[in-house]
């Protein structure tokens, strides 16, 4: 990016080339949050809506557009045009702030998230460390709701949220160390350039430890973003709609904007920091190709993510808090603690990783993966017995 | 220790089994119907002849003997029926179903002697406002129907007592003429 | 109600919360309300309010008449109506003294035990729904809807069906009905256990339910639960063995009840399993009826006018939630003296109070979801 734009601006030097290279970055950034983040978190939640139904035995909505594609920005402009109703009794200051600090959270964690080998806001050399900062500001946001709202289930909500933001920094910072400890770089550049891409040289295969950080790390990350199973600050069946039960029109759809937005985050962190990220085989010289590419390399395994978080909202209930808290300090901070010092050890005894090991690994991963389909078609086969259509 | 590993494996068996079923299903078709647009027939023509849906009442057959009128337990029928003192014939001059108040309990259509109070298919009665749920089957006072001893012959109500007394008869087809 | 509050030191000081649980919240199954005295997640109590549904059924019954009262009883418990149906005719055909023939008593357990279905699945899916589960809630709804299409076939009504009749039943099985049932159940037992797979044995599903709220069999047998809930706390008790009525002395079945598979007998799981474990028992009493089933009228002869000597009867059904008793006097004129129900959701109701000291907020949804309580029922 940086090289880029240095030779963009030519010949300018001084004040003046910092001040280019800022509103190049501003211009770039403000390209990615309005022409990529928001039309992600939208399209996120029309897909959900249709993944869901489909495995729910419904349609979905298919009435705006084809599918109902444009479902997503009939429900924005609505919501824009609703009523901004602020209850009497709540914290007013507070109230209007809240939603911009969990949109500010998640859209400032963007700033790191590569999109390609050249197409990053900044990379930072601190990349992974900046996005996890970054995204613990929407805790800070789903308080203030909660809080102000001065409802008690509001409440529950923004204090569930505070506990169990919180609580999974520490599983979620250990599923990522020994990402950090097999590329010895914080940056997301970094890490996406140690890795090859061949599936068995991603970080995901490199050790049995590798691969179980690797889950860890998707657990942790589900749970900072709210996601189910560990859906309870808004637990609808529990909370009403959480720390969200007081706020209406835009300002309920900032949160779930950023809720669907985090979605995309929490694919785009798994597909960098174990998938390979924009790794492409080296096919083409041409660099707009390449680039287009790589993207795309980068945004499916991220899409694959965001789908099976989706998949496992449709599919499992959700914990209580206590088991919440259980599943965190005694399940994956102890596995995570292994997982760190199992990577070291690995990388100890054999630096350059073991071949083997990754291949078994990748073959293990193949396994269960064919294993899952084996047990699809089951369901299908009964299904057909039950007198299922099965369709396309 | 055994317990701890046991529920690592179990939690993660289980949600790989929940998943894989919730994966089939989007192989299999969807069990929506969209009414009211999308639909290849009617949803009022896809009901079972017995469905018990807004009240419709055949004045030509009508009796003007109020067993429905009694037996409706929330009293939402009102039936006038005078004697004509010169012609010795009953006339109805009212005959209001409120369908604002009726619980479809198909109570009324039972002890009907001729079929003439029965439920349609129909079920779409939305409207603006309570007034316009009362339906009002008599607009100018009609004579009550007699049933005649040697059969009916009139053909122009020969086809309506045709249609009620088949829908009195709990087994008739229902792919038998146009239906109730 | 007055609980203590500890104050640790002289710092910070804790205050208990009043929570207000209702009519209007997403998990309280109609219009319940609890006030929930909580610390944090953890409560100290949580109070029924029940009323918010009552809409003086037993009264109308002194003014709306023997043969009119019955769509009213559709409404007591409207998820399984037809066993309210059931209640109020053998009451009245008890005071009146009137037997209703064998095809009838056939299809009222066929019609009956096709409502328990209906029911157990919407108690299976809420269940879910409450724990967060929102997919096996739509598989469930999706089977009742193919049960609710049967049950229109049968009597022209998806919810209140107004099928039964004092001295039998309104109309007969439409032409063909025995081999749609008998098909349709074929569909109905791997989709049962499809939800199984998806939701019952799911780790965190077991986790949410197995030893929450235990209910032993003493204490289930002092508040009185009924019906499934009983069950499940071990109590091997339905009225359908013990004291057979209609004709369920002539099917084979099973009393299922609480094993405690996955944690204590009587917890929130054995509860849930009990409601899937009568599914199956239902569909058993379902195939044998619909095979046995012999000719004949379905309706006795009952005069419309119908006036039942003076006297008092009571009259116990097997519902969808346990024993329903009906207890009702007449005076010998065209309209009961008296109407009382006593439903299951009343009983379960009362027990929550007690249970509920020292549960999470989200257990309390989970009580309420295994109870299966159903506010019309509650109130009526």
């Amino acid at each position: 990016m940086q090289e880029y734009l240095t030779t963009l601006l030519g010949g300018a030097e001084g004040l003046a080339l910092e001040v280019g290279y800022l509103l190049g970055m501003l211009a770039f950034g403000a390209i990615v949050v309005f022409g990529f983040i928001l039309p992600v978190a939208g399209i996120t939640s029309w897909l959900e809506r249709r993944v869901w139904a489909r495995m729910q035995s419904r349609i979905g909505p298919n009435r705006v557009g084809p599918f109902g594609f444009l479902q997503w920005l009939a429900d924005g402009l609505k919501n824009l045009l609703k009523e901004d109703v602020i209850p009497t009794a709540v914290d007013p200051r507070l109230f209007r702030i809240a939603p911009y600090v969990v949109v500010v959270g998640f859209v400032a964690a963007f700033v790191a998230v590569p999109f390609g080998a050249n197409l990053i806001i900044a990379d930072l050399n601190i990349g992974i460390l900046y996005v996890t900062a970054a995204t613990s500001l929407v805790v800070v946001g789903i308080l203030i709701a909660g809080w102000s709202s001065n409802n008690k289930w509001s409440m529950l909500g923004g204090i569930r949220s505070a506990t169990q933001i919180v609580s999974y920094e520490i599983p979620a910072g250990l599923g990522i160390f020994p990402v950090v400890l097999l590329s010895g770089t914080l940056s997301m550049q970094g890490i996406i350039e140690a890795q090859g891409w061949q599936p068995w040289n991603w970080h995901m295969f490199h050790s049995p430890f590798a691969l179980a950080a690797f889950l860890l790390f998707f657990v942790s990350a589900l749970a900072e973003g709210n996601r189910t199973p560990f859906d309870l600050p808004e637990a609808e069946s529990e909370l009403v709609a959480g720390f969200a039960t007081e706020y209406s029109g835009m300002r309920m759809l900032l949160f779930f904007l950023a809720e669907w937005g985090n979605l995309y985050l929490i694919g785009a962190l798994m597909a960098t920091l174990y998938m390979g990220g924009w790794q492409v085989p080296p096919f083409t010289e041409n660099a707009v190709l390449l680039g287009v590419a790589q993207f795309l390399s980068i945004f499916l395994k991220s899409c694959f993510w965001v789908f099976v978080a989706m998949w496992i909202r449709a599919t499992l209930p959700r914990v209580r808090v206590d088991q919440l808290m259980t599943l965190c300090w005694k399940y994956l901070v102890p596995i995570g603690l292994v997982c760190v010092l199992g990577t070291a050890v690995t990388m100890v005894v054999a630096p350059e990783g073991i071949l083997g090991l990754r291949f078994a690994m990748f073959g293990l991963v193949v396994l269960v993966i064919a294993n899952f389909f084996r047990r699809v078609v089951f369901h299908l086969r009964r299904a057909k017995g039950m007198g299922w259509t099965i369709a396309g | 220790m055994r317990v701890y590993f046991h529920n690592i494996w179990i939690s993660l068996a289980t949600a790989f089994e929940g998943m894989s079923i919730t994966f089939s299903h989007l192989f299999r078709k969807p069990y929506t119907v969209q009414y009211p647009d999308r639909i290849a027939v009617r949803v009022q023509d896809t009901l079972p002849y017995r469905y018990r849906g807004i009240l419709e009442v055949d004045l030509e057959i009508c009796t003007g003997c109020l067993a429905c009128e009694r037996a409706c337990p929330i009293d939402c029928i009102r039936i006038d029926a005078k004697k004509d003192m010169q012609t010795k014939e009953m006339l109805l001059n009212r005959f209001d179903i409120d369908m604002a108040k009726c619980m479809y309990c198909g109570l009324c259509s039972e002890p009907c002697p001729t079929g003439s109070i029965h439920h349609t298919r129909e079920f779409e009665g939305s409207d603006y406002s309570l007034e316009s749920l009362v339906k009002r089957f008599v607009k100018v006072p009609v004579p009550a129907y007699k049933p005649k001893k040697s059969g009916e012959d009139d053909p122009a109500i020969l086809p309506i007592l045709e249609r009620g007394m088949r829908y009195i008869d709990e087994f008739a087809d229902p792919d038998d003429g146009s239906g109730a | 109600m007055s609980v203590e509050i500890e104050v640790e030191g002289q710092g910070l000081a804790t205050e208990e919360m009043t929570l207000n649980m209702g009519p209007q919240h997403p998990s309280t199954h109609g219009v319940l309300r609890f006030i929930v005295k909580a610390d944090g997640e953890v409560m100290r109590t949580a109070i029924p309010d029940i009323g918010y549904l009552h809409r003086s059924i037993e009264k109308i019954a002194e003014k709306v008449g023997w043969h009119g009262f019955m769509p009213y009883t559709d409404r007591v418990d409207y998820v399984a109506a037809m066993t309210a149906n059931q209640g109020w005719g053998m009451a009245s055909e008890k005071l009146a003294g009137i037997e209703v023939p064998k095809r009838g008593e056939y299809c009222r357990t066929i019609a009956g035990e096709l409502g328990r279905i209906c029911s157990h699945l919407l108690a299976i899916g809420a269940t879910g729904m409450d724990i967060g589960a929102i997919t096996p809630f739509t598989h469930a709804l999706r089977e009742r809807e193919m049960i609710n299409d049967l049950i229109e076939e049968l009597c022209g009504a998806r919810l209140t069906y107004n099928y039964m009749r004092i001295g039998g039943v309104a109309w007969d099985l439409p032409p063909g009905y025995q081999e749609k049932v008998l098909e349709y159940l074929d569909h109905l037992e791997p989709t049962i256990h499809e939800i199984n797979d998806l939701l019952s044995y799911n780790k965190i599903y077991v986790e949410r339910l197995a030893n929450v709220a235990v209910v032993s069999p003493a204490m289930a047998k002092n508040f009185n639960l009924v019906g499934p809930n009983l069950r499940a706390s071990g109590v091997k008790y339905d009225l359908r063995k013990d004291q057979p009525y209609s004709v369920y002395d002539e099917f084979e079945f099973d009393v299922p009840i609480g094993e405690g598979e996955m944690g204590q007998v009587g917890d929130c799981w054995d509860r849930y399993m009990m409601r899937i474990k009568e599914v199956f028992e239902s569909i058993k009493i379902l195939r044998q009826a619909l095979r046995q089933i012999p000719d004949g009228p379905v309706i006795a002869k009952v005069p419309r006018n119908l006036k039942p000597p003076a006297g008092d009867v009571h009259v116990r059904v097997e519902g969808a939630r346990g024993d329903m008793s009906w207890y009702v006097a007449s005076d010998g004129t065209e309209f009961p003296y008296r109407v009382h129900i006593r439903t299951g959701s009343w009983t379960a109701m009362s027990i929550i109070q007690e249970l509920s000291r020292g549960l999470m907020i989200a257990d309390l949804v989970a009580v309420i979801a295994t109870f299966d309580i159903v506010a019309p029922e509650v109130d009526r």
